[in-house]
């Protein structure tokens, strides 16, 4: 589960600037999609519109009747996400704080298991952003839902969920770029090289085992 | 089918395609009567959710001028394994591996619900996806940065094994070497002088044959083909290391004294770029991206000088002839553009600043090859990231929604001939039978390049009548088009799209209510919008307007019912209703008018306009409004200054702005804060409820339109009231008796004003 949130744009720099969508947003395509707002009506032929006029006197707006929303007529999909105009929302906060040693140590043993399949430079490289990591995290530089992603990213890095592990690494990289841009691309290789030499040694076992029953092999 | 109304959107569903006609006139001098020519939209690569590609090729009619690819228009001798060809009646033997063949085994291509159908050819080499940044370094700190973190995060959202590159310019070029060891190395070129492509490389040193083309034996293992070129890597080998380059990106380090523009130059750092390409992987799927801060200010393609107190080229220059440096500039830029197109690789340009940055100039770049044109105000704002996020969006199968180097070839029966093309592509110049003489568009050919495309990408294209008055109706009663794409599809696979539609003739003069009748008033309103755009790039405003009147009013002539003189007795029939107001909110658009609008916002403007498909075009002409009120559900109103009324919120969408505004009542409400109070919670979803809707335009709008909060009294109003038919205005308020609406402060014609003239010429027998 990516983030879901909707933040307002940098209104700074940009001028009416569009608020930004998180990278679970954007990328939760699919699902029935509610009719798009593409409907005109058409002016009468002589061209000269009917009056309507406010049925509403400027008073207090009127109670209690039902929410004249267009949502009633489309699926919850998009219930976990706040309004436009509402800051990101960490996630529901557990008691519980993400610890350096529980994304650490995994990184770096998937690192250790990376040595001699992958070319050295490669790993110092690695490590290196690694270190990086260690120090900014020591150093309270990073949020609250980077560590809670980046635990998560180990889990899935651990049970060999690659694509998984993946995507989180995506997410953090469009969602939290300024925070990790520099460290991230070590992990990003670190599970590429991890599911390199996994699926190696897959095939390594299957060679093996085909070479124990050659008979198979001269199987016509 | 019912109505035509869903024939219309069933054939644009399965097909991508949308004609103005859908019952065609049978000979040629009726078709010039009907006033909007026969043409349609075609979407070549839609989004198909139930369009598995078939894994074979496609089998050709043996003809050698025709080569018609077999589809389901095709009468099939199933016992003799005989098909003749639809488009040139030649006889055809059935491939070998049609032997099977019968009426209950058919192959997928001759069923009718495949008159679209997709190929997958496996033979030819594949070749992975690449992309070359081409980075401007003068901007501010604050740019740069968000602009080297967007870059940065890209090469996570890139495919692993596509190919990158990086070229970052200023004052000089700077072409950088990605090499996984060692030091990082560049080479630095003057940004005053133009190269050749053959200095280029040699200077880079990729004479010698960068790329060992080798017949492409699917199981190659680890040596990648692509290894030779320095300076385009794939993205899982560098990413490291270009992170670490992007990293320590420096503004361009040449001092820029008071009153001066920073030197940039951005026409030589194109033509290294275009060049390296050209040399190292022509006719291989490549997107270069240009990424610049401001207008080219040296060299090559200037646009500007350095002088801060000469402003960059505004219309009012153009017009007088006063703008020294725009036609060498666009000289330059239309010559890297051809290029590009000849090479089959796309450019786009990610332009971010406050002032001008030469888009006028550097159009052709995008617009010949199918790139993308973005417009924002800094790289750090939430328009540009995230439409730069969206180019690399997927789609439901996983792919990248992006296709690269497609060719378009249109095959007509006798009857048609293809008159041109207007889109993001280029001519091929292919001539032929089918091609005719006279051009609307890009014409003069019946194949056309577009090196850059995406599920969206939709060209108009035109045709021609060519069967003589009072000769019978053509043979078996229907035309046939077939559309055949063949592509580099983001997977690397090379893929042939086959879309073959047919309509009905029929005689102009005894089933005019049929033809009528299979009017498509709002792709005829886009199609003509295209052409009318089309000529505004090389005629002035006035002339195209006029044009589009004469059409106009002709159109009127044709298909309105009235008694002559008496514009009172004037009426459209369904089918033509609403192509008058599409005309009216047309005249108005930016897209001929360029009053208020730079010559870049306009060129920009254009550019999308120029490529997207149906809806979103329409939207451009006629935007949408929505009213959100305590009356009923949300529903779509006029765009009309009478519905601005103080009871409701109203949604606009333009396509490039999506913009809310309370009426005067909510927004005291709003400052009241009544939607805080627990009994007022309805008033709270009724603000909400746009909010919302807005939110989904957004998430689907490509490129990131601005978003606008706005209300009554609001300064940022004007969008809207600039956007309403202005039936009120100072002038003839007090005419309607009653104060409602909203009256607009404008001297423009109202639609009512419009249509009492239009109906005027249309009833006279003088015009």
């Amino acid at each position: 589960m990516a983030e879901l949130y909707v933040k307002p744009g940098n209104k700074e720099r940009g001028w009416n600037d569009p608020p930004q969508f998180s990278y679970g947003l954007q990328t939760q395509a699919g699902g029935p999609k509610r009719n798009p707002l593409t409907k005109r009506v058409a002016a009468p032929q002589d061209g000269s519109p009917r009056v309507p006029t406010s049925e509403t006197s400027p008073g207090p707006p009127p109670m209690g009747l039902p929410p004249p929303s267009s949502k009633s007529s489309r699926p919850p999909a998009m219930g976990t996400c706040p309004a436009p105009t509402v800051e990101p929302t960490d996630l529901p906060v557990t008691e519980c704080e993400t610890l350096l040693e529980d994304v650490l140590r995994p990184l770096e043993q998937a690192l250790d298991d990376c040595h001699g399949h992958t070319k050295k430079q490669v790993c110092d490289d690695i490590s290196r952003r690694l270190a990086l990591l260690q120090e900014q995290w020591v150093g309270g530089k990073l949020s609250t839902p980077v560590k809670k992603r980046m635990a998560l990213l180990v889990q899935e890095l651990s049970n060999h969920r690659w694509d998984a592990a993946d995507d989180i690494h995506r997410s953090l990289m469009v969602d939290h770029v300024t925070e990790v841009s520099q460290w991230m691309v070590g992990v990003k290789r670190l599970i590429a090289e991890k599911r390199s030499l996994s699926s190696e040694e897959t095939a390594t076992a299957t060679t093996e085992e085909n070479q124990t029953t050659p008979g198979v092999q001269q199987d016509p | 089918m019912a109505t035509y109304l869903e024939f219309i959107q069933q054939n644009e569903e399965r097909d991508g395609v949308r004609f103005s006609w859908n019952v065609w006139p049978s000979s040629r001098l009726e078709a010039t009567r009907m006033v909007v020519p026969l043409a349609c939209l075609l979407t070549p690569l839609k989004e198909r959710l139930d369009l598995p590609p078939v894994q074979y090729e496609p089998v050709l009619c043996s003809r050698p001028t025709c080569k018609a690819i077999l589809n389901p228009l095709c009468q099939v001798d199933y016992r003799a394994k005989l098909w003749a060809c639809n488009f040139c009646f030649q006889r055809n033997q059935f491939p070998p591996a049609y032997t099977g063949i019968s009426e209950v085994n058919q192959p997928a291509e001759l069923m009718p619900q495949f008159s679209t159908i997709e190929y997958v050819i496996q033979r030819g080499p594949q070749s992975p996806l690449i992309f070359l940044y081409v980075v401007d370094t003068c901007l501010e700190e604050d740019d740069l940065q968000a602009l080297k973190e967007s870059l940065q995060m890209s090469l996570s959202l890139l495919p692993p094994d596509a190919l990158v590159g990086l070229i970052t310019f200023g004052r000089m070029v700077q072409v950088h070497e990605l090499s996984c060891e060692g030091i990082s190395k560049s080479y630095v070129f003057r940004g005053t002088k133009d190269l050749t492509a053959k200095q280029i490389q040699d200077m880079l040193g990729l004479t010698k044959p960068a790329m060992p083309m080798q017949q492409a034996r699917p199981a190659q293992p680890k040596e990648h083909p692509f290894v030779s070129s320095r300076f385009l890597q794939p993205v899982h080998k560098i990413d490291m290391n270009l992170t670490d380059l992007l990293g320590e990106l420096q503004r361009d380090p040449w001092p820029v004294t008071q009153g001066k523009r920073p030197l940039r130059s951005t026409g030589v750092a194109l033509s290294i770029a275009v060049g390296l390409l050209e040399g190292t992987f022509p006719n291989t799927g490549a997107r270069i991206m240009l990424f610049t801060g401001g207008p080219p200010t040296q060299g090559p393609g200037m646009v500007v000088g350095d002088e801060l107190k000469v402003p960059i080229r505004s219309w009012h220059d153009i017009e007088k002839d006063n703008a020294r440096l725009m036609k060498k500039a666009t000289k330059h830029y239309e010559m890297l553009a051809n290029r590009t197109a000849a090479n089959g690789h796309c450019i786009d340009i990610y332009a971010c600043a406050l002032d001008q940055s030469g888009l006028l100039e550097m159009k052709c770049c995008a617009n010949l090859t199918g790139g993308y044109m973005v417009m924002g105000d800094s790289f750090n704002t939430s328009l540009f990231k995230q439409t730069f996020q969206r180019i690399f969006s997927k789609d439901f199968n996983g792919d990248f929604r992006m296709a690269f180097g497609a060719t378009l070839e249109v095959k007509t029966s006798r009857e048609l001939k293809i008159a041109g093309a207007i889109g993001p592509c280029v001519s091929l110049n292919v001539k032929g039978p089918c091609v005719s003489e006279n051009e609307l568009g890009v014409g003069g050919t019946s194949q056309w390049k577009i090196c850059g495309l995406d599920p969206t990408t939709t060209l108009g294209i035109y045709f021609e009548v060519v069967n003589q008055h009072n000769a019978p109706i053509p043979q078996g009663g229907r035309g046939a088009i077939q559309f055949v794409t063949q592509y580099q599809h983001s997977s690397t696979q090379r893929r042939i799209r086959v879309t073959t539609i047919a309509r009905n003739w029929a005689d102009a003069q005894s089933q005019l209510k049929h033809i009528e009748a299979a009017f498509d008033q709002e792709a005829a309103a886009v199609l003509m919008a295209r052409l009318g755009v089309f000529r505004a790039e090389s005629e002035e405003g006035p002339d195209v307007l006029r044009w589009l009147d004469r059409q106009l009013i002709r159109l009127c002539q044709k298909f309105g019912q009235y008694n002559k003189e008496d514009a009172t007795s004037f009426r459209l029939s369904e089918s033509f209703s609403l192509y008058p107001q599409f005309m009216f909110h047309l005249r108005r658009s930016p897209f001929l008018q360029v009053f208020n609008n730079s010559p870049d916002e306009s060129s920009y403007y254009r550019h999308h306009f120029a490529r997207q498909d149906l809806t979103q075009s329409l939207i451009m002409i006629q935007p949408i409004l929505y009213s959100y009120s305590f009356h009923g559900p949300p529903e779509p109103v006029l765009l009309d200054s009478s519905s601005i009324l103080a009871d409701r919120i109203l949604l606009m969408d333009t396509f490039f702005q999506i913009v809310i505004y309370l009426g005067e009542t909510i927004a005291q409400w709003r400052k009241a804060g009544y939607q805080d109070m627990p009994e007022y919670e309805n008033f709270k979803h009724l603000l909400q409820a746009p909010l919302d809707d807005a939110q989904d335009i957004l998430q689907a709008r490509f490129p990131m339109p601005r978003y606008i909060h706005t209300e009554h009294g609001g300064s940022q109003a004007r969008f809207l009231l600039s956007k309403v038919n202005p039936s009120q205005t100072h002038n003839n308020l007090y005419a309607w008796g009653q104060e409602s609406g909203a009256p607009i402060l404008t001297d423009d014609v109202s639609l009512q004003v419009f249509m009492d003239h239009l109906k005027k010429l249309a009833v006279s027998s003088a015009s």
